[in-house]
This record gives C-alpha cells, sequence and structure tokens, in this order.
C-alpha cells in the first residue's frame, strides 16, 4: 500500500453534558503522495474533527489511523508530537503565526527548539521560493493576508513534510489571493511529492484538487 | 551575530521568551516592579541590620576586649594590693594589664580650672590613643589629657597644667572614645600611678585582643585571686556584646521576613501575569504543539519568561538596594563603602536569588496548564 495517510473506520464521538455527539461516523479516508485532496461540506459536518484526527491532534473513539503504513492511533502524546513534526504540515484559515516573531523566524519555528543548524538557510529559501525573500524580517502585522499565508504555507514546509493539512487556507482571502496560493499548493504537490488535504467550502478549491471527497453529517458520502 | 543572538540560538525558549514579554511591556514592566520591590526590600533590610549592629558594635568600642578587676567591697577589701596585680599579670596570657588608681583633684591652668576624675597609670598606652601629641609607654612623667577636659582648660601638646598645686607637662590630648569604656579618659586627666596617693590600686583593666581572650582572662583572674575568699569582683561585657549581637541577628532575621512577604506578593502579581499572557496566547501555544513542539518545550519557554521577569527584578533590586546601602551607610555611619561587606553581599545575593526562585516558582502552575492544554482545544475558534 502506497497511502500515506489513511483513516479506516473511523468514529469520533465527544460527550457534551450528557448528550453523545457523533462527529465522525464510521469514516474511511487516505491520501496518496502529490495528490490534492478536497475535503468539503457545510459547517458542522465533522471537517475540522478528520483535519484534527488526520493531523494527530485528536486520537478517534474507534477506528484506526495509519501513517505511511505505521498504525499511530494509540500514540503517547510524545509520539504524537514527534510525528507531527516529521511527517506533516498545517495550515490555518487566520494563518496563526506568532505576532512578535519575524517572517523568517517564524518559518523557523518548528524547528526552534531542536539541534538544526540548517534550518535558518532552509527557511531562507521556502521564504524566496513563496515569493517573499524581499520580506524575511517584516513581522506578521506589516504583511497583508496573502504574504501571511505564504509565510504559514513556508513553516508548514519547513520540516519537510508528506503531508500538508490545510484548514479553510483560502478563508480569509480574497478570491485573487486564494488562487495564488492554491497554485503555490499545486507547485508542492507536484514538486515536492506532498500530499495536500484540505478541508473548505471554497468552490474554487475544488478546481485544483484531485479528488474532492464530501463529508456530511459526520459521514463520507 | 552578537552575543545575544548567540544565546537565542542556543536556547529557544529564551528568544521566545524575550519576544513574549517584549509584547506588553507595561504589563512586564509592572511584574518586574514587584520583583524589584521584593529584592530591594530584602536586600536593604537586610543591609539595614548590617548597619544597625555596626552602629552599635563601635557604640560599644572594643568593650568585649577588656575586662575590669576590683576590690570586692562585700569582703571588706577596699583595694588591689600590688600582689594581687602580681597574680592578675600572672593569670592573663594575652593582653595588657594596667593598674588604675584614681581621685578627684582641682585640675587648672592659668585662670581655668575644674574638679575632674585623676587616674594614675603606669602604661596608659595599652589603652589609649593620641589625638595630639603622643602617649608614651610608660608614663613616667607629663600628664594626659582627656578630650573633653582638654576642651574645657583649652590645652594642647607642650601647655603645662597644674594638678592640686602639682605641675606637669601636658604629653598628649587623647582621642575622645566614642564608644562606653570602663575607664573613660574624656573628662579625666592621666598622670604617673606614683603622683596619685596610695599604695594600693583602685581597679585593674585588662586589655585582650579579642573578646574570647579577654573572657579567658577574667576566667584565669577569678581562679588564681577567688580561689580562698573572694577578693576581686571581675567585670566583663563580653556577655553583654555577645547578647547584643545575637539580638542583632534576630532582628535582621525579622526584617527580612518582612521584606520577604513583599516578595510573595510580588510572586503572586507574576503567576497573574503569566497565567493571563498563556491564556491570551492560547492559540499560539496550540499552533506550537502543532507544528511539533513538544510539552516540556513549552514549560520551558514559559518558565524562561517568568525567569527572566525574575532577573531583570532581581539586577535592578540588587543595584537600587546597593545604592540605598549606600546612602544608608553614608548618613548612619559616616562611611559609604561600609555597605560593601561580606554579610551585605549575602544579603544581596539571597534577595536575587529569592526573587528569581519565587518568579520561576510563580511561573510553574502557568507553565504546566498551557503545556497541558489539548492543541485541539487551544486552536478552536
Amino acid at each position: 500500500m502506497n497511502h500515506i495517510i489513511e483513516l479506516q473506520r473511523v468514529w469520533k464521538r465527544y460527550d457534551t453534558g450528557g448528550e453523545v455527539v457523533e462527529a465522525l461516523k464510521d469514516v474511511d479516508f487516505h491520501a496518496d503522495p502529490g495528490e490534492f485532496v478536497a475535503v468539503m461540506g457545510p459547517s458542522g459536518s465533522g471537517k475540522s474533527t478528520m483535519l484534527n484526527v488526520l493531523g494527530l491532534l485528536d486520537t478517534p473513539t474507534e477506528g484506526t489511523v495509519s501513517l505511511d503504513g505505521q498504525d499511530v492511533t494509540d500514540l503517547s502524546d510524545r509520539e504524537m508530537t514527534v510525528h507531527r513534526k516529521r511527517f506533516i504540515g498545517f495550515i490555518f484559515q487566520s494563518f496563526h503565526l506568532i505576532p512578535t516573531l519575524s517572517a523568517l523566524e517564524n518559518v523557523e519555528m518548528p524547528t526552534l527548539f531542536g539541534d538544526d543548524p540548517t534550518a535558518r538557510d532552509r527557511a531562507t529559501h521556502l521564504l524566496e521560493r513563496v515569493g517573499l525573500g524581499e520580506r524575511l524580517d517584516h513581522r506578521p502585522d506589516q504583511l497583508s493576508g496573502g504574504q501571511k499565508q505564504r509565510v504559514a504555507i513556508a513553516r508548514a514546509l519547513i520540516n519537510e513534510p508528506r503531508i500538508l493539512l490545510a484548514d479553510e487556507p483560502t478563508g480569509n482571502l480574497d478570491r485573487k489571493t486564494g488562487r495564488s496560493v492554491l497554485d503555490l499548493f499545486d507547485e508542492i504537490r507536484r514538486e515536492d511529492d506532498v500530499a495536500v488535504i484540505a478541508v473548505t467550502h471554497d468552490p474554487q478549491l475544488g478546481d485544483y484538487a484531485d479528488r474532492t471527497v464530501e463529508l456530511i453529517d459526520g459521514r463520507i458520502q | 551575530m552578537s552575543v545575544l543572538d548567540d544565546l537565542f540560538r542556543r536556547v529557544p525558549a529564551l528568544l521566545m521568551a524575550r519576544r513574549n514579554l517584549s509584547r506588553n511591556r507595561i504589563r512586564s514592566g509592572l511584574a518586574v516592579l514587584g520583583i524589584i520591590i521584593g529584592v530591594l526590600a530584602i536586600a536593604s533590610l537586610g543591609m539595614f541590620g548590617t548597619t544597625l549592629r555596626t552602629g552599635a558594635t563601635q557604640q560599644l568600642g572594643d568593650i568585649g576586649n577588656e575586662i575590669s578587676v576590683s576590690p570586692n567591697f562585700q569582703e571588706g577589701i577596699e583595694e588591689l594590693t600590688e600582689r594581687d596585680v602580681d597574680e592578675i599579670r600572672r593569670a592573663v596570657t594575652d593582653g595588657a594589664v594596667v593598674p588604675v588608681r584614681s581621685e578627684s583633684k582641682l585640675v587648672s591652668r592659668g585662670d581655668r580650672q575644674t574638679v575632674t576624675t585623676v587616674y594614675g597609670m603606669e602604661n596608659p598606652g595599652a589603652l589609649y590613643e593620641a589625638e595630639q601629641g603622643r602617649v608614651p609607654d610608660r608614663l613616667r612623667q607629663g600628664a594626659l589629657v582627656g578630650s573633653g577636659t582638654a576642651g574645657l582648660l583649652d590645652v594642647e601638646p607642650g601647655n603645662t597644667i597644674s594638678v592640686d598645686g602639682r605641675t606637669y607637662r601636658v604629653a598628649a590630648v587623647l582621642a575622645e572614645q566614642q564608644g562606653i569604656s570602663l575607664v573613660s579618659p574624656n573628662n579625666a586627666v592621666i598622670v604617673p600611678i606614683e603622683d596619685v596617693n596610695g599604695t594600693g590600686y583602685s581597679q585593674v583593666v585588662v586589655s585582650a585582643d579579642s573578646g574570647q581572650a579577654a573572657n579567658e582572662s577574667a576566667v584565669a583572674i577569678r581562679e588564681a585571686l577567688n580561689e580562698r575568699e573572694e577578693r576581686v569582683s571581675v567585670f566583663e561585657l563580653q556577655s553583654i556584646t555577645a547578647g547584643i549581637n545575637e539580638f542583632f541577628g534576630i532582628l535582621n532575621a525579622f526584617l527580612i521576613g518582612i521584606g520577604s512577604i513583599s516578595l510573595v506578593v510580588a510572586g503572586v502579581s507574576i503567576l497573574n501575569v503569566m497565567l493571563m499572557s498563556t491564556i491570551e496566547r492560547r492559540q499560539e501555544i496550540g499552533v506550537l504543539r502543532a507544528v511539533g513542539v513538544q510539552r516540556g518545550d513549552v514549560i520551558r519557554m514559559i518558565l524562561a519568561e517568568a525567569g527572566l521577569l525574575g532577573v531583570a527584578g532581581g539586577v535592578i533590586g540588587a543595584i537600587l538596594a546597593v545604592g540605598a546601602g549606600v546612602a544608608l551607610n553614608a548618613f548612619v555611619l559616616n562611611d559609604p563603602l561600609a555597605t560593601f561587606q561580606a554579610a551585605n553581599l549575602l544579603y544581596i545575593v539571597l534577595a536575587v536569588g529569592f526573587g528569581v526562585g519565587t518568579s520561576v516558582l510563580s511561573g510553574l502552575y502557568p507553565a504546566w496548564k498551557a503545556a497541558n492544554e489539548r492543541p485541539v482545544e487551544a486552536l478552536r475558534k
């Protein structure tokens, strides 16, 4: 099998004060290296929960999660953190850059805690690649929305992940800027052989995806 | 790359901490101020105690090193004999023995005159120092005048004074003795011992090199002279000075205790600041965790923040405390350099240590809380 990530019969239940909410119901999902998968669905359909399970931020109530052929369902917090760092890059709707750090430092941030002598060079190179070579020392508040998201993408790529998880990556951007970000995703997917999984309700994103998965009420349609 | 950049590269928690603290300068500044006050309170109260102790010790002078042997009037002994003095000399191994005779006499110079105590001493050099002139080792002729009497009669070395009609050349005016003294020279005149009437001595002063030597001498003198009958009473002040020292020790501990309370308050304010700032940065910490930063690193980062607040407050507080100490010692002891002594250094180190310790301790709970938040919860909008 060459799926880089796979969910098998995954259930996620939340106990919200006596009432059990089923956010994911028997979800089977996979993505392959170099594939761009869009997960679409209305809000409350369980998209974010699915992304959290894929990103090893949350564990399923039932079912298994496999990463690069390895069962990662029941790892400790420490191991999950190590796997996140090694395999997964995150991109958020509201960018989540650290306001006190420069663009370059934000990109370096995932490597800060740990001995990584080439991190600064890689970060510089990545920022040049996303077209921000001139803005290395700018703080996030000196950057536009599209530029912030490019910094966030560079940050997600710093550890050469196998999977890029994007939560509404174009949600806070205008159409044109969103398109340029999606072009960047397409390029990364092709050149770096990275699986891109984007959760969205932006129909524009569907044009870029190799495959679109629809999630309604916690079930894949 | 500066040294600081290099340090930040090596210890990324410090870089993050430094940046986070600069985010809300006023808040960080107020937290530091709390620590400054706490450190200043502990260090300067400690130094205040040292100053009090030094001042009191100066007032007491060398009295702890001196003992006075006088005849035991209750046993009918009115003066000490030559034999007693010999026995005292034998008993004292380490210190000068000064037999004293005293009388009240009329002292005059020109038309000024006063009735004052006249001490007869063979070797006053063991007890007194001159302010003007010279105190001879053996006083065979001439007189030494205490500073008070000298002022009253307006004399200086080389003048002549008359004591009960006998003329003396003044050899020295003695330095004013600040502290309490067994035989205070300030309002007295000292003449050769043969010139004071009598065969015995009214008291014998023993001046030892240390309080302990004085104490040993006192014990030896009691053993030697009071074996068969209680011939002499030995007066030593060493027990009093020891008691005073102990009192100042307790006073110091009390003062530092009060100072510590302010540091505890500062600790609570740091706890509050750190808790607020970690709650505000919940999402950021969530992102850190999501991109692969371990719990331990988050804890280190927040402890580094608290530690930086503590170090900043401690250093500034220590500098201010030294300033306060210099001012206090300049004012109370007229000796600003008295600030720089081992005991004070200890108080400063103690205060800074307490300050940093309190800060880091106060950072523990916020750090633990931030690190243990699940990233999913933290990232939820």
